[in-house]
């Protein structure tokens, strides 16, 4: 659809497409349909010859005379990649022994984080809500008020940002921390064997469920939109 | 992704259900020069913005602007579905946002060069008609402003 309006004002594009079925359908000037799961568009994390194959294809589409065109990507989805859609915390039962104090759980883990800190070069997928790492507790302790029903809120959280906006990018900042911090100790977890940690054996993990189901219960709209974004 | 029949009964008829534009034409430019010749821009659907950025909200029809010469460490991702594995990303930028492999073909001449900015939506818009009447098309003008012949589009 963004490919239709650019190409409308002049500019030529091409795209990468993961679900063909919608492509199909909307029919953007040039596409490249690729095999691999969602959250993979140029192919496998820092695999450079792969995700140059990738471009150059989606590039060559750029030759033709007319469109739309929509061309698959030559190679198929392999056995060593990650399920094509993540596994979910519904169905993952969580362990007899989870941990239970969260916040002590979220101390222990940013060791780790500061690893991960190192080994990426400074990068991470925390900062969301703006709140630094070292005062993730805070976090932890806004979550599990509201968890239990509490009227609970932040004064970091901005007027113009929804409660549940808020809520949602406290649980994103807390996953990064974990998923980081869990890649520090196994640099090679896929996102399946992580969710599958995060979601049966650490307290955060419960903790995010329980937000979950106080977003769920709400009739509004903007709570259920929140919690589908938090687990399912 | 695999195809359909691949997925799971829930994540296919969330898919299948996702209410999709169907057209039956496509506007079409051709390209005015040669790749090598031409400036190229990405323009991501992956929700990501500079750090201290506004965060995207879900639904949200807005645009990012990311200079080119942003450094990894200063992107972020606020579209977080859970519809998508995110470890990917949390490892290499380039997974949804292919900058470094841009610069590389750039370097060996097979891409003119990049444009000043990348730009950036949310991805999984169920209602996108602010983007096609409005934020959309003031893209492609900052785009044209900035020499940029070639869009490239990416999701998450």
């Amino acid at each position: 659809m963004l490919a239709r309006t650019l190409e409308v004002e002049g500019i030529a594009t091409t795209s990468i497409s993961l679900v063909r079925e919608h492509t199909e359908k909307v029919k953007p000037p040039r596409a490249l349909w690729v095999p691999f799961p969602f959250g993979h568009a140029l192919g496998r994390p820092d695999d450079a010859a792969l995700q140059h194959r990738v471009l150059r294809a989606a590039l060559e589409l750029l030759s033709a005379s007319a469109g739309p065109v929509l061309r698959d990507f030559p190679d198929d989805a392999e056995g060593s990649d990650q399920p094509p859609a993540p596994v979910q915390a519904s169905t993952i039962a969580p362990a007899t022994d989870v941990p239970r104090d969260v916040a002590m759980e979220t101390t222990q883990m940013r060791r780790y984080h500061e690893r991960w800190l190192e080994t990426s070069g400074g990068r991470t997928a925390c900062g969301l809500t703006g709140i630094p790492v070292t005062r993730f507790r805070g976090v932890v302790r806004f979550l599990e008020e509201f968890a239990d029903g509490g009227d609970a809120d932040m004064t970091e959280r901005s007027a113009d940002v929804p409660l549940p906006n808020f809520v949602r990018y406290c649980a994103d900042d807390l996953k990064a921390l974990y998923y980081e911090g869990h890649l520090a100790m196994k640099s090679a977890a896929g996102g399946e064997e992580i969710a599958r940690w995060f979601w049966g054996e650490t307290a955060a993990g419960q903790l995010l469920r329980r937000v979950r189901n106080r977003l769920d219960a709400s009739d509004d709209p903007r709570w259920k939109a929140a919690a589908f974004g938090v687990a399912r | 992704m695999p195809r359909l029949d691949r997925l799971s009964q829930i994540a296919r008829n969330n898919l299948l259900t996702f209410p999709a534009q169907v057209n039956e034409t496509a506007p079409f430019v051709r390209l005015p020069k040669p790749l090598e010749g031409c400036r190229l821009a990405i323009v991501t659907t992956a929700g990501l913005h500079v750090r201290g950025d506004r965060p995207f909200a879900p639904g949200d029809q807005t645009y990012r602007a990311i200079p080119s010469d942003t450094p990894a460490v200063d992107i972020v991702q606020s579209h977080t579905s859970i519809g998508f594995d995110r470890v990917p990303m949390l490892r290499d930028v380039n997974i949804s946002f292919p900058i470094d492999r841009l610069r590389e073909l750039v370097a060996r001449g097979e891409v003119g060069g990049l444009g000043s900015r990348s730009y950036s939506f949310m991805g999984a818009q169920r209602e996108a008609a602010r983007i096609e009447r409005e934020t959309g098309p003031e893209v492609a003008r900052l785009l044209r402003d900035e020499g940029v012949d070639v869009a490239l589009i990416t999701p998450t």
